[in-house]
């Protein structure tokens, strides 16, 4: 295990140098923002003054080399636009906005998602399952804006003001957003678990476990489940990416400070501090969820071993 | 003999202007317009952004402005209809031909307790000219606007007492009242012991509002300053409310969960307006988009040997001609919008109304004709020398708006129609600026894009074409630099007016651009907000505003 979480470790330092690295580059083929910074009738003397107040005068090769001095202590510069520390900059959007929605959004599009799939499998053709898989498509079909944006409508203007139409900072303003973010992987979830559920019921071990007389609950829950459930792990942990870093549509429609839209309006802006910063959080995030969807496998399938 | 008395004129112009302005008595006033308010309301606000930042010399955009304005003030403040009026100076004066003047209004204070006099201004001059900064021990920053490379001519600005500053120009101009009377100031003491990233973090000001908390990317909550010199503003608290989305934003109004909302768009301001709940109110802005065209010399851009297609005056009146702007305005606008053909915003000091260019497809044709370019070969484009008249337009997709977005769609088939061939580039507002800094737009290139002022008077506007700047692709030719010259350094208003007028009549006769439209914003609040007034500038104002109880 040692080891193995040693080699993963090692892994997900490459992959986070390589991924900033190439973002370094990147952005940096697409001009500086010193344009952006300076009035429309600016003259190239008070452009090419910028640039020198960023620093962006210098040899691409300084600025990389000081850009993984800079890393190395957690310093990724100051935002051009806010003029303040990049990384701080991305984790206050991250904690709590962003982690908070997400974990909202996944616990509801995994916690319903279970008993929604296995109903639907277990009462497959009745009205349940009918149910349930029209819901399924309507929800992964609904655009995320416009379930956004109905939802305020009902809640915050139709119910008079059941729920606030905008802004974060409690639960009541958590609902709406977090739901808006967990439709999509719900429904996706409760199909996967139904496809799953159908697949594993049939199988020989699940009519030895009933032959032997367990309860139709345990033949469910402790066997049947635990195998249908492996897709739903290795697509959570993509849709857990997903909700921490590209939520910018929830945020967009619900004024929730998040990251995703903090490093959208940084891309055209040219904020580099603040795009190397935020997509050195996001490679992090998910380099993390990957471990971590990796472990539990080996929790609910030991078959897969770590070796 | 008549410089002394232009002098004198603009002067007493100026003074005229100011007017001390009216206090409230002790209390404030318990009721407006005969209907009793509530002091102690929230105002709620909702706009489309937050700001990046707080401090004033990093820029003044249109979301910046906002935020600003609440907090700093400068020394020329301006009345609901754009006029100048006196802000932190009571006054000011060219008092000889390169000397301006400014007397300060006294008694007013920082919202630390600092007090503003000539020091916080000579102070404030310093960082705007970037002088001095090693003295005061603060950083330089990236400006939007870098005076000293705008107004070279300003040699230095001086102390007279604590209630007056005086600044000295190497040659008359006119309008260095309004290019430095509209910076904010920012206090003096307080930023050099704080330094710079002060003004950004915990902003102090004169002005109403005191900034309490900024949660960035949500919301800014200000509380009224009671210490204010002028009236104080009729709610306790405001708070700025970021809600990007315009439906969400009305949604949020008609919910009651905020009380004013920015930017509505023109085609939800019906359905608003016929709701007796709210009020849908609006502002002619500065904000002019227009169609540049590369018309510069080859050695002035990254030109490959050639001059930009579009240096011929003939061409562009063409292309002026070309677009049915009343179209665009009522179908894409719903009226919301202002066809104007002056270089100059209509709410600007020193507009003059120019003739419209009037929509005709014939006369565009001739025009373009009359330059040479004919449709030879019968495939519905003009061309010269077996050159098609092709324009590559570069178009900034998503940055503008929706409604930008379609307008400049219609202007693209309105060209085809008098046989220009376009072909659109869409790209982000990023990728666009990079071109036009590196000045590698094609010899037949152009794009579509809106310019602002943070300025009263209209040289902010007509400078655009006298230096190479990123919007400048049709340079002045020599006679119109030399009018442009002049009316910078004519100190008579009256005589500067007309100069004015006829330089802006002679560049709506020359169409360096295309202009499309000038923008009308649009507002909505609830009806229990009362005496709102949108101004045409970058901000809004609340200090007259009350919440009905």
């Amino acid at each position: 295990m040692r080891s193995f979480l040693l080699r993963r470790l090692l892994h997900a330092l490459v992959v986070v140098w390589g991924v900033v690295t190439f973002v370094f580059f990147l952005v940096r083929l697409t001009g500086d923002p010193a344009a952006f910074l300076v009035d429309p009738t600016a003259t190239q003397a008070e452009i090419e003054h910028t640039r020198r107040l960023l620093g962006l005068d210098r040899a691409l090769g300084v600025q990389y080399a000081d850009f993984l001095f800079a890393i190395g202590r957690g310093d990724f510069g100051q935002s051009i636009q806010t003029r303040r520390p990049a990384l701080h900059v991305v984790m206050e959007h991250f904690w709590p906005a962003t982690a908070v929605l997400a974990a909202a959004a996944l616990v509801l599009s995994t916690v319903a998602a279970v008993p929604l799939g296995v109903l639907s499998a277990t009462h497959r053709g009745g009205w349940v399952d009918h149910v349930s898989r029209l819901a399924s498509l309507l929800l992964q079909s609904m655009p995320a804006f416009w379930l956004g944006i109905m939802l305020i409508l009902f809640f915050a203007v139709e119910l008079g003001g059941l729920l606030p139409a905008y802004g974060s900072g409690s639960l009541r303003h958590l609902i709406l957003p977090a739901v808006t973010l967990a439709a999509a992987p719900l429904a996706q979830n409760v199909r996967l678990i139904r496809s799953g559920m159908l697949e594993v019921l049939g199988e020989d071990y699940v009519r030895t476990a009933r032959a032997k007389g367990l309860a139709e609950r345990g033949v469910i829950y402790r066997h049947a489940l635990r195998n249908a459930a492996l897709p739903v792990l290795t697509v959570t942990g993509l849709s857990l990416g997903f909700m921490l870093s590209g939520a910018i549509i929830i945020e967009t429609v619900f004024s929730w400070p998040g990251l995703g839209r903090l490093i959208v309006q940084a891309v055209p802006g040219r904020d580099f501090p603040v795009i190397q910063a935020g997509v050195f959080v996001f490679a992090v995030i998910f380099v993390a969820v990957n471990l971590g969807v990796d472990i539990l496998y080996t929790v609910l399938d030991p078959r897969v071993r770590l070796s | 003999m008549t410089r002394p008395i232009g002098i004198i004129l603009l002067g007493a112009l100026a003074v005229l202007a100011v007017g001390p302005r009216v206090a409230w008595p002790a209390d404030p006033p318990r009721a407006v317009e005969g209907q009793a308010i509530d002091p102690d309301a929230e105002l709620i606000v909702a706009l489309a952004d937050d700001t990046n930042n707080m401090d004033p010399r990093i820029g003044m955009g249109s979301i910046r402005s906002n935020y600003i304005r609440q907090v700093f003030e400068s020394l020329v403040d301006v009345d609901a209809a754009g006029k100048p009026q006196p802000g932190l100076a009571l006054t000011w004066r060219a008092v000889s031909d390169n000397v301006w003047e400014f007397t300060l209004r006294p008694g007013v204070r920082f919202h630390d307790g600092e007090p503003f006099n000539a020091d916080t201004v000579l102070f404030n001059f310093d960082r705007m000219f970037r002088k001095n900064l090693d003295k005061w021990g603060i950083k330089d920053v990236p400006a939007g606007a870098s005076y000293e490379k705008l107004y070279p001519m300003v040699t230095r600005w001086e102390k007279v007492n604590d209630a007056t500053v005086r600044v000295h120009t190497s040659e008359p101009v006119a309008m260095l009242w309004d290019a430095l009377g509209r910076e904010p100031l920012v206090p003096k003491a307080y930023t050099i012991k704080h330094g710079v990233e002060a003004l950004n973090e915990r902003p102090l000001g004169t002005g109403p509002w005191r900034m309490v908390e900024w949660k960035r990317k949500d919301s800014m909550r200000f509380e009224r300053w009671d210490g204010y010199w002028g009236p104080a503003p009729l709610v306790k608290r405001m708070r700025f409310q970021t809600i990007p989305e315009g439906a969400a934003r009305i949604a949020a109004l008609r919910a009651g969960q905020v009380g004013l909302i920015e930017a509505v768009p023109p085609i939800d301001a019906a359905g608003l307006g016929r709701d007796p709940a709210f009020k849908v109110v609006s502002a002619a802005q500065k904000l002019g988009c227009r169609l540049y065209l590369n018309g510069r010399p080859k050695d002035k851009y990254d030109s490959g040997g050639r001059d930009g297609l579009f240096a011929e005056p003939r061409v562009r009146l063409a292309l002026n001609h070309a677009i049915n702007r009343d179209a665009i305005i009522k179908k894409i606008f719903g009226g919301y919008a202002i066809a104007n053909a002056s270089p100059v915003a209509t709410v600007m000091y020193g507009y003059a109304a120019q003739e419209p260019y009037a929509f005709d497809p014939a006369r565009a044709k001739a025009l373009l004709a009359e330059a040479g370019w004919r449709d030879t070969n019968g495939d519905g484009v003009a061309d010269k020398g077996g050159e098609p008249l092709t324009l590559q337009l570069h178009f900034p997709a998503k940055h503008y708006g929706q409604a930008f977005d379609e307008m400049t769609a219609a202007v693209v088939e309105m060209l085809k129609d008098v046989g220009v061939q376009v072909v659109v580039k869409p790209l982000d507002f990023g990728t666009l600026l990079q071109v036009l800094n590196k000045g590698t737009l094609p010899h037949n290139g152009g794009f579509t894009a809106c310019r602002t002022s943070n300025s009263v008077d209209a040289e902010d506007q007509v400078r655009d074409w006298a230096t190479f700047t990123l919007v400048n692709w049709t340079p002045f030719p020599p006679d119109l630099l030399a009018l442009y010259q002049s009316s910078r350094r004519e100190v008579d208003p009256a005589k500067r007016l007309r100069v004015l007028a006829d330089l802006q009549k002679q560049i709506r006769d020359w169409a360096p651009v295309v202009p499309l439209y000038q923008e009308i914003k649009l507002y909505a609040h609830s009806a229990r907000v009362l005496r709102f007034a949108p101004l045409p500038e970058l901000h809004m104002d609340f200090r007259g505003v009350a919440i009905r109880k």
